[in-house]
């Protein structure tokens, strides 16, 4: 009995440990490795950023997955940055495709490896908004390949303009969806406006 | 314009030149003035920190708390249907792009009366073109006043009209982590502390 109750603290304690390392996980991979200065960004480069990210999960101020198709961690509690789970949220995977710079004035290209864990200076709401030098708001009608539309809370970039009015739109959008592409009406619902980014080569 | 702190201490006028008031109950603090209005009164210098589509989801009625601190100023307000806040943060536009004397505008929701983040702004700097970072603190229970550690001094804030407080500072702010540390320290309405906290916040959503 008495080994029983022994082994029974000893298991208890080692779940507590897993507990408690169950946040501040999928960031001990990532790196804060400088970004690399680009001369070009083509929306065909851009698209296909984007596109590996798919499945690779969704993490509220997060910015830092890897390439192996699936969300590491999934299921974290919504809106908690501490969770240090895998994926960008929307806001960071835009910033990253967009290659921008954590400085708001820059507004030159810089390419982030999916590694490096970063997810930049702007809410959704602040790229609605069209903050940022490299940044501007877009007619909603107007909007292309790799353009976005962003609300208050959500951001996701047009992978692919869509019949029937809708657009498929590439973006991190919650804990339970995670990063994929999806059909969406962002485009003629009026809590959305269009944002670009400056400075396409292609 | 900037307030007076050449030695380092703590300072003697806010933002715009007024005298900063000493909390008594908190040494060597700087309350940050503050008072409530209706958005109607404040005109243009709410309207110019939205964006249009927002201006008609906040009452023409709706309570706004305005706050001018030593580095920074602010407008908080609910949205119509009291689902999310938004503020509005004083300085300068690194980027530009927006006129003094705002630099950036938030939009937090609301769920159960309560940010889920404390929805970090780092897209400002001061008027010395420090980074000046934002972000809102849900007053526990009981409290009437927030403290903010600065350099040299704690800058005080008055909980008001039921919202939540929107702090700034220039002191632990990361603008290549797009993260800001705070340290917080709520009192009740007399002055007692009640909690003390450190409020890490990152830039998400």
């Amino acid at each position: 009995m008495r080994r029983f109750i022994v082994m029974l603290g000893i298991g208890l304690a080692l779940s507590a440990t897993t507990g408690a390392q169950a946040y501040h996980r999928f960031w001990a991979n990532c790196n804060d490795d400088a970004p690399t200065f680009m001369t070009t960004m083509t929306r065909d480069a851009a698209q296909d950023y984007a596109n590996a990210a798919r499945y690779e999960g969704y993490q509220w101020g997060g910015g830092c997955w890897n390439y192996d198709d699936a969300d590491s961690y999934p299921n974290d509690p919504p809106e908690v940055t501490s969770t240090h789970g895998e994926g960008g949220d929307c806001s960071g995977l835009t910033f990253k495709t967009w290659r921008e710079s954590t400085d708001t004035w820059r507004d030159g290209r810089y390419y982030w490896r999916a590694l490096r864990n970063v997810h930049g200076p702007y809410t959704a709401a602040s790229f609605r908004a069209g903050n940022g030098a490299p940044n501007h708001t877009v007619a909603k009608s107007t909007a292309g390949v790799m353009d976005a539309f962003a609300s208050n809370t959500h951001i996701g970039m047009v992978f692919m303009r869509s019949l029937y009015g809708g657009d498929q739109i590439v973006e991190a959008k919650c804990e339970a969806c995670g990063t994929n592409i999806f059909y969406r009406t962002y485009r003629s619902d009026s809590s959305y406006g269009g944002v670009g980014r400056w400075g396409w080569t292609g | 314009m900037a307030a007076a702190c050449d030695s380092g201490g703590r300072p003697k006028e806010l933002l715009y030149g007024g005298k900063a008031s000493e909390f008594r109950p908190v040494r060597g603090s700087v309350i940050a003035v503050g008072r409530v209005l209706r958005r109607a009164a404040l005109g243009r210098r709410l309207d110019d920190c939205l964006l249009r589509g927002d201006r008609t989801t906040v009452a023409r009625d709706a309570l706004v708390a305005e706050r001018v601190g030593v580095d920074g100023e602010s407008l908080t307000f609910a949205n119509r249907n009291r689902t999310g806040v938004y503020a509005c943060d004083g300085g300068v536009d690194p980027a530009g792009e927006r006129r003094l004397p705002w630099c950036g505008a938030v939009f937090g929701e609301l769920e159960d009366g309560h940010l889920l983040d404390p929805r970090l702004d780092i897209n400002c700097r001061d008027r010395k073109g420090k980074p000046l970072a934002y972000a809102f603190v849900q007053p526990v229970a009981g409290a009437h006043w927030i403290g903010v550690e600065q350099d040299g001094y704690v800058e005080i804030y008055e909980a008001m009209a039921a919202l939540p407080v929107r702090i700034a500072s220039t002191r632990g702010v990361s603008t290549h982590e797009a993260s800001a540390t705070f340290e917080v320290t709520q009192y009740d309405v007399e002055g007692r502390e009640l909690v003390r906290s450190r409020l890490e916040a990152a830039v998400a959503g």
